[in-house]
């Protein structure tokens, strides 16, 4: 009996099981060069595939989220513009209202710049970006401000107010005769008041109180408008129709006086009332941006983690392949040569 | 006399070294079978001169043996790792792209979009688009993996069909066997045969033998199950037509004693049968208990009302009633075949934003286009908790988003275990055969090498005949 045995299909066989593998492993490895990601992720990594998935899922829903802020970060920036401009008409209003004297022809002057005021307040708290009015609360598909004009439902619902405090209009020959503490009482009236901080709001504005909510981070909601219905805009719009409606009518000038008076009140809250949305506006701009930067860094953070999950470095896998050509040719070589190595060549 | 002898004797030895000479030529025809055990002529010496010479067979039992128990574990594992593969590409897809979880996350995004400007309708629709990607996901990985079952189930049917045939060479090879012994003539062909269906016997269920007199081979199974006594025993297995979620498939009998499949969900198994019962019955039904649960957790997250009451966004067989979400959860068998993306949103996406799938009483918004609360809280609601079925295998307490995503990692875990086992059992299987082939299988230089001894013999007998035969005559040539 020999004390070592190997048959000749184990001898041609030996090389067969392990040049499968290599190839299989050369395939594997190719693909990896050419990814630079394992080749098999589930192999790979097994039950911490998840990890994968979930990193993954989070990068492109943190990205998804920056993108939708930057939408946000434009309407709060169109938003920040407009008050800017509101506040300057406001400025100009409560200017043209301090220089004035009262006599006819002054009055008409601040008369027109009521009026031009009233008109780009509306234009201005009318304004769209994007198919939405940025003014409008929640109901954006709507134009939220209508004007004072002649024949408008403010305007009347403002001239009956008035008519129905005094018993005639203010272009009536018999409105001269209001005293300045009349006219001051009824500018406190509650059917004058109500026109702007009540139920004839209406009137004039359409929007919601509720402004737009929006995600700004994975955990993080926001306010990312403001609504043509707060105080301000209330102040702004009865400052600017009381000058627009009294100050070319038949009021005496010390009637006129008290409108003025009253308009630079509610002008003055007006603008302080403005300045504050802007500056809220501004904190919720910066939360924005804020939110983004952090989720760009934590977007890059996943990355780096989803690169040493499924990463696989290049040189390495170009090593192995390099490694595993030289080792199938050599086994190649072998096999011929084994071939060869048989005692039958040299029996003649 | 004695050079009468000698004639004799060199007789006997040609005859000898002829015999030999056509075992030697069996072997090398023998070499490249895997089957074919090496034959060894032992030449005993009788009366002086005479020789016989008896035929023995290389054999090692030891080694077949764990030859049989490699191929079984090999057969089994390489099963339950092809058929885990297949399973996902048919559910998950290349890199997960057709997964649940890769949906949600597109879902999600879709929501986040249109969150943002709820007042774009478009937007809207690009959400009941994701939504509708989500229901394609889960209904067509339902469907794959009940088609998987009932194929798996069609291969079951196959492999027992050949298992039976199988049993029956073997019983006519075991024959040949034994009635050679009783006949005391050579049955090394027949013990070849014998083993090679055995071999083939071994992939398909995990075996053990023992030998009894006149050769007689009896098979039982790894657990103890009669497989073949002088008669094959019945492997029976009854097909079903086809599969739904839910429903257990059928099991195999061997001698009338059910087959084990093994640990559920182990990604372990000894031989071809169990890794089918595996497939059939572990991993795919695992799986399709996960989509059901992740198709729940969806309706669940979308449902309107408050509390959430009716099936909103996805609907489902029972709706407008969500699916009860217990304690305990427990998982409604078939739920992500039968989820839909509601029609009602599909008509009108901008039920979506203000609410109302179900109805006027549902409507949350009716102040403005910009309205986001309801979309925000949905996208929330697929972050939150909610208690899913321990049954399902994996971690119960875990958002829809979470879940979906650990249903991949338990099933690519399962995946690489079946995969790394099948590995190491390939190379087990290939160790243990190159063993027994170098144990038992053929060297053709040691053969050759044999051929030239016996071709010296035959020479140098040859030589003595004809030597003899001149001795002879030149003894007769002065006799006359």
């Amino acid at each position: 009996m020999k004390a070592v045995s190997v048959s000749t299909s184990a001898i041609s066989n030996a090389l067969r099981y392990s040049q499968t593998r290599m190839q299989v492993d050369l395939v594997k490895a190719q693909k990896e060069m050419d990814t630079s990601r394992v080749a098999d992720l589930g192999l790979a990594l097994g039950a911490r595939t998840t990890q994968s998935v979930n990193f993954n899922r989070d990068v492109d829903r943190l990205n998804a989220i920056v993108d939708s802020n930057a939408l946000v970060a434009a309407r709060l920036s169109s938003t920040q513009a407009a008050l800017d401009n509101l506040a300057d008409t406001t400025q100009s209003l409560i200017t043209s209202l301090t220089a004035a004297n009262f006599g006819p022809q002054a009055a008409s002057a601040v008369h027109d710049s009521g009026v031009a005021t009233l008109e780009s307040m509306v234009s201005i708290l009318n304004t769209s970006m994007n198919g939405e009015y940025l003014f409008a609360g929640i109901n954006t598909d709507m134009k939220p401000m209508h004007g004072f004009d002649t024949g408008s439902a403010a305007k009347t619902a403002f001239d009956n107010a008035f008519a129905g405090y005094f018993g005639f209009s203010q272009d009536d020959p018999a409105a001269a005769g209001i005293t300045a503490a009349q006219m001051q009482s009824f500018l406190s009236d509650s059917s004058l008041t109500d026109q702007f901080f009540g139920s004839g709001w209406a009137n004039w504005s359409s929007a919601t109180d509720e402004t737009i909510t929006s995600r700004i981070a994975l955990n993080e909601t926001t306010q990312s408008s403001v609504g043509a219905n707060v105080e301000a805009m209330r102040q702004l719009a009865m400052a600017a129709s009381i000058v627009a409606a009294f100050l070319d009518s038949n009021l005496g000038e010390e009637a006129k006086q008290a409108v003025a008076s009253q308009a630079i009140s509610l002008a003055d809250r007006a603008l302080s009332g403005l300045t504050d949305l802007r500056a809220q506006t501004g904190i919720v701009q910066k939360r924005v941006s804020d939110a983004s930067d952090r989720m760009k860094m934590q977007v890059d953070v996943f990355k780096r983690h989803i690169l040493d999950l499924e990463g696989v470095d290049p040189y390495e896998a170009a090593n192995r392949v390099n490694d595993l050509v030289t080792h199938i040719q050599t086994s190649y070589a072998l096999t011929a040569r084994i071939q060869q190595l048989s005692l039958l060549n040299f029996l003649t | 006399m004695s050079l009468t002898t000698a004639l004799n004797i060199a007789q006997s030895s040609l005859l000898a070294t002829s015999r030999q000479t056509s075992i030697v030529s069996r072997n090398i025809a023998g070499a490249n079978d895997p089957d074919y055990a090496r034959r060894i002529a032992m030449v005993a010496s009788m009366v002086p001169g005479a020789q016989v010479v008896q035929i023995q067979r290389a054999a090692n039992e030891q080694l077949f043996r764990q030859n049989l128990a490699a191929l079984s574990a090999w057969s089994g594992q390489s099963t339950l790792s092809g058929g885990m593969d297949r399973l996902e590409l048919a559910v998950n897809g290349t890199d997960n792209a057709s997964s649940a979880s890769t949906a949600i996350g597109a879902l999600q995004q879709a929501l986040q979009i249109y969150a943002t400007t709820p007042s774009n309708r478009n937007l809207g629709d690009n959400v009941i688009e994701a939504a509708q990607q989500v229901v394609r996901s889960l209904n067509e990985g339902t469907t794959a993996l009940q088609e998987f079952r009932t194929q798996a189930d069609g291969e079951i049917a196959t492999a027992v069909g050949e298992l039976n045939a199988l049993l029956a060479r073997f019983q006519d090879a075991n024959r040949a066997v034994i009635s050679g012994t009783q006949a005391g003539s050579d049955v090394s062909d027949a013990l070849d045969q014998r083993d090679a269906i055995l071999k083939k016997i071994a992939e398909y269920v995990p075996v053990s033998t023992f030998t009894r007199g006149d050769n007689d081979m009896v098979i039982t199974t790894g657990d103890g199950t009669m497989l073949f006594e002088t008669v094959p025993r019945s492997v029976s297995f009854t097909p079903s037509s086809g599969y739904m979620a839910g429903v257990a498939g059928n099991t195999i009998y061997i001698d009338n004693v059910p087959l084990s499949a093994g640990p559920a969900n182990s990604a372990e198994a000894t031989g071809k049968l169990a890794g089918m019962l595996q497939l059939r019955d572990g991993v795919a039904v695992t799986m399709q208990a996960q989509l059901d649960e992740i198709a729940r957790g969806l309706i669940t997250a979308f449902a309107e009302g408050d509390p959430p009451s009716a099936a909103g966004l996805f609907t489902w067989s029972g709706a407008p009633a969500i699916p009860a979400a217990g304690p305990p959860a427990t998982v409604l068998d078939g739920l992500a075949g039968q989820i839909r993306v509601n029609q009602a949103a599909i008509d009108n996406p901008v039920l979506l934003r203000d609410g109302g799938i179900n109805g006027a009483a549902y409507v949350v918004n009716t102040a403005g286009a910009s309205y986001a609360g309801l979309l925000i809280a949905y996208g929330d609601r697929l972050n939150a908790p909610m208690s899913f079925a321990p049954s399902a295998g994996i971690e119960v307490n875990s958002s829809v988003t979470t879940y979906s995503a650990n249903a991949i990692g338990w099933f690519e875990g399962v995946r690489q275990r079946a995969a790394t086992a099948a590995e190491t059992k390939e190379a087990l299987a290939t160790r243990t055969a190159e063993a027994l082939s170098n144990e038992t299988g053929v060297n053709v230089d040691t053969e050759l090498s044999l051929l030239l001894d016996l071709e010296h013999t035959y020479q140098a007998s040859a030589r003595i005949l004809s030597s003899v035969n001149q001795m002879l005559d030149s003894l007769l040539e002065a006799v006359r």
